[in-house]
């Protein structure tokens, strides 16, 4: 009796009982009686304790999802609440929504099998054609989201998903697939409190010469972590994966990726950047596995944080694993503090050091945006970044 | 002493100044004042304190005074932040600008001048007043758009970034200018700009400090009074002649005077 053995947490007997009577609630019930909840004696999960966020149980949902930008009024807006899902605005031709039963998904590992469990059933969505109308994902304080997303040959879709609780358990969970010479781009935003947890997997396989492109702008909470497994499954696939991470208080953020190469002539480009100050904790994992098959590989990724306070931690774990012959693949990771010598030419100019700083910062994180081809989320990502920096360094 | 009467004739006032880097003592007890209207040349041997007295009086952090006065116009500096100093009207042409890869230096460049009328209590200079006062101030010094959109000295050339330093000089409108070895990698043509663009900065209520190894950039900018600075203290004085026996004996004879 796996049950017995194990001592359970006030978080993990909670969860036992939150999980609905389907098949996926099953499997992730099965999963945390057998297992307990990831946490740091878990490789995967080394940094990024999820038994120790959730000892005390879950924390009960507050805030908002947000409001729609301006710039996505012309949006299909998808609303993922605790109760169940609801759809605002015009939908084009060529998007197809269905929903499903939620199954058991295996292999993908136990936030992804814990945010299946949670939702009560699966958004389809399905893109015969290209879209020109973005759509989005708003997921509610405590909401449990569960998407398929299917993008036909050569159809296009723009994809901003955001989760802004300020307190409870949130997941997430999508399942792309990126048809022959289909683009995927999405813009992620996640924005919690001290008490919120934030947890998403993502699993896309790119068919050849299809392209998935994502930008993540995270800001942490009590613990969030955005899971990215990418298989460039086709000839020529590619993928971009840029990400921000601002973290202040007592925060805690966790990009974690995975891109395997199954085919040859692919291509990856990663960009991390972080800030991060007081007592909060940025986590980022980076693993790029190359098979054999996928010759004339071409990826690059890099991380590179800034270490704002005395107590702040960034944890990094690049990976390269390669076994093909005939590839171009290179990767860096620094972390460091602020550029004093910059800091006091800045300075010398009459810049006052907080509103220094702030500028040194916003220069430090920005390029990850530049890939943003949506002016208005380009913008709006940016204002979030400069109004979290004015608000850390006053 | 500092006096507090702004007609000060004395507008850099340095009294006993000791300064040290990491524990180690580099300036010995500098006195030099520098009068209003005036400009004064620095000249000495590597490693004299040149760029330590630059960066004392500045606020660099790591540049400890230990001993002695500082003060601009009668107010102390000594006990104010970098940025309130150049709000004071202190600026710093350094010898190695550096490179702000990231922000635009037209950004960096407004940011700096609202923040010292600010701290003036002056009001914020509007974006087209700025831009004229850009474009202006550009083309005198031969500072083109291309560079002034770029980030702030990212890829500029050892030339292009001693342009920009007295670009950024004359549109911050500075009381009292120190150039850390401003000549230090101009070809002959480029300091003849830079000298133009210093030169038109001189005024009866603006003070300069120039300091430099060589005298060449002294034919330039012409000084009203010639410093040696050796081994941490002022230890000869003169007018310009002073420059020109420099560079016939070199500093030699300085030697054994610190």
């Amino acid at each position: 009796m796996a049950l017995a053995e194990l001592t359970i947490s006030a978080g993990e007997a909670a969860l036992l009982n939150a999980f609905p009577p389907t098949e996926a609630g099953d499997a992730a019930r099965a999963q945390i009686a057998a297992d307990g909840l990831p946490n740091r004696r878990v490789e995967a999960f080394k940094w990024t304790d999820l038994r120790a966020a959730l000892a005390d149980g879950i924390p009960e949902s507050d805030g908002s999802a947000g409001l729609i930008p301006a710039c996505l009024q012309d949006a299909l807006v998808l609303d993922f609440a605790p109760d169940g899902f609801g759809l605002e605005g015009e939908k084009d031709l060529g998007l197809i929504i269905e929903t499903e039963d939620s199954l058991e998904l295996e292999g993908a590992g136990p936030l992804a099998t814990m945010a299946a469990g949670f939702a009560p059933r699966a958004v389809v969505l399905r893109v015969t054609q290209s879209q020109s109308r973005p759509v989005v994902l708003r997921r509610h304080p405590g909401a449990p989201m569960r998407v398929r997303l299917e993008l036909d040959a050569g159809a296009r879709l723009t994809l901003i998903d955001t989760g802004l609780a300020t307190a409870g358990l949130s997941t997430g969970l999508l399942e792309i697939e990126i048809g022959s010479g289909a683009e995927l781009v999405r813009y992620s935003l996640q924005n919690g409190d001290t008490q919120a947890i934030d947890l998403t997997h993502t699993s896309v396989d790119v068919a050849d010469t299809g392209r998935y492109q994502a930008i993540a702008l995270m800001f942490g909470g009590k613990l969030a972590r955005a899971e990215t497994h990418v298989t460039l499954a086709g000839e020529g696939a590619s993928c971009l994966i840029h990400g921000a991470y601002l973290l202040s208080g007592h925060t805690h953020a966790d990009m974690t990726t995975k891109v395997v190469h199954a085919s040859p002539n692919g291509q990856t480009r990663e960009l991390f950047k972080g800030a991060v100050q007081d007592r909060a904790r940025g986590v980022f994992q980076g693993k790029i596995l190359v098979e054999r098959a996928a010759q004339k590989t071409d990826a690059r990724q890099n991380h590179h944080a800034l270490m704002l306070s005395e107590g702040a931690e960034i944890d990094a774990k690049p990976e390269l694993e390669i076994y093909a012959d005939d590839v171009q693949c290179a990767h860096g990771n620094t972390i460091g503090a602020l550029d004093d010598q910059a800091l006091f030419y800045m300075r010398q100019r009459g810049i006052p050091e907080a509103q220094a700083k702030s500028l040194l910062v916003e220069a430090f994180v920005t390029d990850v945006f530049d890939a943003i081809e949506h002016e208005g989320v380009r913008e709006w990502f940016s204002e979030l970044a400069r109004t979290w920096l004015e608000a850390s360094s006053s | 002493m500092a006096q507090k009467s702004l007609k000060d004739p004395l507008m850099l006032n340095i009294n006993n100044l000791q300064v040290e880097v990491g524990g180690t003592p580099i300036i010995k007890g500098l006195t030099l004042q520098v009068p209003a209207g005036q400009v004064h040349a620095i000249m000495g041997p590597n490693g004299a304190g040149k760029s330590t007295l630059s960066y004392a009086l500045t606020g660099r952090d790591g540049y400890e005074v230990v001993g002695g006065t500082a003060t601009l116009n009668g107010e102390d500096l000594l006990d104010l932040a970098p940025e309130e100093r150049a709000a004071k009207g202190l600026f710093l042409s350094f010898q190695y600008p550096l490179e702000i890869p990231g922000v635009p230096t037209l950004t960096f460049l407004r940011t700096a001048l609202n923040a010292q009328r600010k701290a003036r209590g002056e009001g914020e200079i509007s974006v087209p007043d700025f831009m004229k006062l850009s474009r202006d101030v550009a083309k005198k010094l031969g500072v083109t758009p291309e560079m002034m959109k770029r980030p702030l000295n990212v890829g500029f050339s050892g030339g292009e970034k001693k342009r920009m330093e007295i670009y950024q000089m004359a549109l911050l409108d500075p009381r009292f200018m120190i150039l850390d070895e401003t000549d230090s990698g101009l070809d002959i043509d480029a300091l003849k700009v830079v000298s133009e663009g210093v030169n038109a900065l001189r005024g009866p209520d603006k003070g300069m400090l120039v300091i430099t190894h060589y005298q060449r950039l002294l034919d330039h900018i012409k000084p009203d009074r010639v410093h040696v600075l050796a081994g941490g203290r002022i230890v000869d004085s003169g007018g310009p002649e002073l420059a020109l026996a420099l560079e016939a004996d070199g500093y030699d004879r300085y030697k054994d005077a610190a």
